[in-house]
């Protein structure tokens, strides 16, 4: 029995948003907070290979909607919000051989853009950025400066940053502050 | 100390990302293996100068448990594994 109920607040609605930094439009940095979706831990039970055709499906087939970080671990992303029925409708899908955590409550995903994007986000991590090791669809977990966050290419000048969400207004400032000698345009729509 | 590991799932990654746990060359004795035993392992450690094993996690990755094997002084890194014995990951 709940007594009140508890309204969903998206971690970054309250976020810094507009224009900052150099007014130069050539390579401007686009920071977006995005829906706050489904965020699914997939892990793999012990001794069980060859998953990701059946990770995928949990995915529904959308590209990068998949993010392998370790072995035998993946996270599921997408925009639409799921009722625990869907989620325990995709563990079936599983048959015992991984199990789904809903992490929707507590991962959010931030999109980055812009011709500089690897600039950006090489200021915060040793990992290369470079489209030949790093390509559309690939993922790292990582720390961005001291926040660990999974990074993922989506798309040729664009990635998805998933952070825990008490880290997410911390780690927007940081990406606005790294982001400035080209300018970057943040929004928060929610 | 050694700045680039070489994790096995996850590439060549900082050595901020990661936790030294220690030797990975001790064996835990057996319950009944005496005093002096479990103090050895619980508390006395070698110093030893050149190459050693050690548990590594990456913490900040993959965190998976791994067995770097490096050079104390000159901080050269020559393996680094999984610490699971093959065909147990996931």
């Amino acid at each position: 029995m709940v007594d009140f109920t508890l309204p969903h607040r998206p971690a970054l609605a309250d976020a810094k948003s507009g224009s900052f930094g150099a007014p130069a439009t050539g390579n401007r940095i686009m920071l977006a907070a995005l829906p706050e979706g489904h965020v699914l831990q997939v892990l793999g039970s012990k001794g069980s290979a060859g998953l990701e055709d059946l990770i995928r499906q949990i995915g529904g087939g959308n590209p990068n909607a998949v993010r392998a970080y370790s072995p035998g671990q993946w996270f599921v992303v997408g925009d639409a919000a799921l009722s625990p029925a869907d989620i325990s409708g995709k563990a079936a899908l599983l048959s015992g051989k991984a199990s789904i955590a809903d992490q929707s409550h507590g991962r959010v995903r931030i999109g980055i853009s812009g011709t500089a994007v690897e600039t950006v986000l090489a200021k915060g991590t040793a990992v290369d950025l470079h489209r030949a090791k790093f390509p559309v669809g690939h993922t790292a977990m990582t720390l961005i400066g001291h926040i660990s966050a999974l990074v993922t290419r989506t798309g040729e000048n664009g990635f998805e940053i998933l952070v825990l969400r008490g880290f997410a207004e911390s780690l927007w400032d940081e990406l606005i502050q790294m982001s400035l000698e080209f300018g970057v345009d943040a929004t928060v729509n929610h | 100390m050694a700045s680039l590991i070489a994790c096995p799932h996850c590439g060549p990654r900082p050595k901020e990302e990661f936790t030294i746990r220690g030797d990975a060359g001790i064996t835990r004795p057996t319950p009944d293996a005496g005093e002096d035993a479990w103090y050895a392992y619980v508390y006395l450690r070698d110093n030893p100068r050149g190459r050693h094993k050690e548990h590594w996690h990456h913490t900040s990755g993959c965190r998976r448990w791994l067995v770097v094997e490096r050079d104390t002084m000159t901080h050269a890194i020559y393996a680094v594994s999984d610490a699971s014995a093959p065909g147990e990951t996931a």
